[in-house]
């Protein structure tokens, strides 16, 4: 029969066991899983400009889709106006998706390397 | 003096809509409710062959949890504000971000991106509607659970919640995206918090794998809708076949789509062929390889004689089948001699894998797609024509060679009279063709914008009258395909409308209900 860490059954009830006593239980059983399901995934958030480029950009700006945009120092103000207002084919990107701050990073990212 | 708004929603005045601001900032805080034209320059930009400014939103609000959304939901209520609902907001050639009317204010749900749960052994996901298919398959691989994703051609700025509610379809075995959809989260107009199917039951742990709950099946109703807000989608993923064998078929002249369509029906029914293959006509192809001013430079739609003299330079049919095997070495093995045999039979197929194919760039995006993987090189087709000018015309067919052949030649005929080019293809369902042609135009030449807007109007009547339905459609012509389907039907989703969210606060305007 399986037992928990306090030696009952799973059926028995534990009145004297409090919030925290269960929670560190449910913990530890987690941990002990081999098969215990990944957490959830917080909120995403972009780590740096190279992150930025590589799972959005790249995708068109490395493939021949959309024009190269690296290696030609384009000013950064340019290369966030066109990721704001889309150009002709290129769509426009919300601060929504890539943020004011991320958007920074991956311009100047594009325009030094 | 500049405007305080770049739009406001219709009948609404700029005092009423200065209270319904104030009140979502205090829910939301400054910094998420966006209504300078700079703050909303993004979402304005369409595809469409209609001015921008029709569609123009009049705010953005940028919610994260569900406890915001029935907070917002109250305001818009009080204040009888319209709003708009996007997740990713990357519906390309049907409307991308914009609302169905200017001055909607829009539901920005993109940063409401947490993935809730991947079940490894049942195989599903429940995810929040920001969550983009780049998320989702970077989460799968990272904690190496073997499970494939079906995603549409803009995989990954796109996501499950969006392209599944819209009825979107992908290219694996689970590319009926709604098909395979279980149990939503939905926000009603009225506050109220709905799970649907096994999900309304407390505690319940089969959410995500049993679709029907009890009683009326209500999913569908979420669904090219405006009777809720999607918080939460659950739906299965594809555990990862040992083999994945993908093909091309080749065939020469577009009355082989009789052949083409006659030999695959009965072996996608039989489930020989288990994904939504494609067949791909070679202009739908075409922009992978070629230019079209290579080809033509002339007036009018590309002549014959280029579509075939492309297809001679760059190894591709004037059809290109696209479909795939997946099982065990045993299974593949027996599924394509079976499939070899079928092609081979009228002699006019000549079929190709990927060990005559390795690095062509057309097999090869075809083949990541098929097994879900991350790719946006069908957005060659935006360089055909440049000028960012796109709209898809989607009637279904019947899965059957006549049919196909009669819709193609009926779309071409119209495109052609107004000079456009037939960059079409066939994804092949279980019973039907999703037929998807993109109408591709020049959006900053103005007499393209104006052929492109009558043309796809005759398209649609011209295809109604014969009984071909369309699927899906952008904004500019949501409201003329509500038509096609009569007034029975358009006074049921009134009526559901009605009782649903009976103030019209909610994208008043989708799939023309109001």
């Amino acid at each position: 029969m399986r037992k928990t860490l306090s030696g009952h059954t799973p059926c028995q009830a534990m009145p004297a066991m409090t919030v925290t006593s269960a929670a560190l239980i449910s913990t530890l059983i987690a941990a002990g899983a081999s098969a215990a399901p990944p957490e959830p995934q917080s909120n995403f958030r972009w780590k740096d400009g190279p992150e930025v480029y590589a799972k959005v950009c790249s995708y068109c700006h490395d493939q021949q889709i959309g024009p190269v945009i690296r290696g030609r120092s384009l000013p950064p103000a340019y290369i966030s106006a066109v990721v704001r207002n889309g150009n002709r084919a290129m769509p426009a990107f919300r601060a929504s998706e890539i943020d004011d701050e991320s958007l920074k990073k991956v311009a100047e990212y594009i325009s030094t390397n | 003096m500049a405007e305080k708004y770049i739009a406001l929603p219709k009948g609404i005045s700029e005092n009423t809509f200065d209270a319904a601001i104030t009140a979502f900032r205090n829910v939301l805080g400054d910094s998420a409710v966006l209504v300078s034209a700079k703050q909303l320059a993004p979402y304005i930009k369409t595809m469409m062959p209609v001015p921008d400014a029709d569609y123009t939103l009049s705010a953005a609000l940028l919610a994260t949890t569900v406890e915001q959304i029935q907070k917002i939901l109250a305001i818009c209520n009080q204040y009888k504000v319209p709003i708009w609902t996007i997740s990713t907001g990357k519906n390309l050639g049907y409307g991308s971000a914009a609302p169905a009317e200017r001055g909607q204010v829009v539901l920005d749900l993109k940063r409401m991106n947490k993935i809730l749960e991947v079940d490894k052994d049942l195989a599903y996901a429940l995810v929040e509607p920001g969550v983009t298919y780049k998320q989702l398959h970077d989460y799968i691989a990272e904690h190496n659970l073997g499970l494939w994703l079906s995603v549409p051609a803009p995989s990954a700025i796109a996501g499950p919640t969006g392209n599944t509610l819209d009825r979107g379809v992908g290219y694996t075995p689970y590319g009926e995206h709604f098909m395979f959809a279980c149990g939503m989260e939905v926000v009603l107009a009225n506050g109220e918090v709905l799970r649907t199917g096994m999900g309304s039951l407390p505690s319940s742990n089969t959410w995500q794998v049993f679709k029907w709950g009890y009683g009326p099946y209500l999913d569908g109703i979420f669904t090219q809708s405006n009777y809720g807000i999607v918080t939460k989608l659950g739906f299965w993923l594809m555990p990862a076949p040992p083999v994945y064998k993908p093909f091309t078929v080749q065939y020469q002249n577009e009355d082989d789509i009789v052949d083409i369509v006659e030999t695959i029906r009965p072996l996608r029914i039989g489930n020989v062929i288990p994904n939504a293959a494609v067949i791909a006509h070679a202009l739908y192809d075409a922009p992978t390889k070629a230019k079209r001013s290579d080809y033509f430079t002339g007036a009018g739609a590309i002549p014959d004689a280029a579509v075939r003299k492309i297809t001679k330079d760059h190894n591709l049919g004037i059809w290109n089948v696209y479909a795939a095997l997946y099982g065990t070495q045993e299974q593949v093995d027996v599924n394509w001699k079976i499939v070899t045999q079928a092609f081979g039979r009228s002699g006019r197929a000549t079929i190709l894998t990927e060990k005559e194919l390795a690095g062509d760039p057309t097999f090869n995006y075809r083949a990541e797609i098929m097994r879900g993987g991350m790719n946006l090189v069908e957005f060659a087709l935006y360089n055909w024509r440049g000028g960012g000018g796109s709209m898809w015309f989607a009637p279904v067919s019947q899965a059957r060679g006549s049919e196909t052949l009669k819709q193609m030649s009926l779309t071409k005929q119209i495109l052609g009279k107004y000079g456009l080019d037939y960059s079409g293809e066939f994804i092949v369902g279980m019973r039907d063709m999703h037929h998807i042609v993109d109408v591709l135009y020049d959006k900053t030449n103005p007499e393209q914008v104006k052929a492109a807007y009558q043309c796809f109007d005759e398209l649609l009547t011209v295809f109604s009258e014969k009984g071909y339905g369309t699927y899906r459609v952008n904004p500019a012509f949501m409201d003329k395909v509500a038509h096609t389907y009569g007034p029975v039907q358009r006074n049921v989703h009134k009526m559901l409308k009605n009782a649903l969210d009976p103030n019209g606060i909610l994208a008043p305007g989708k799939s023309g209900i109001r």
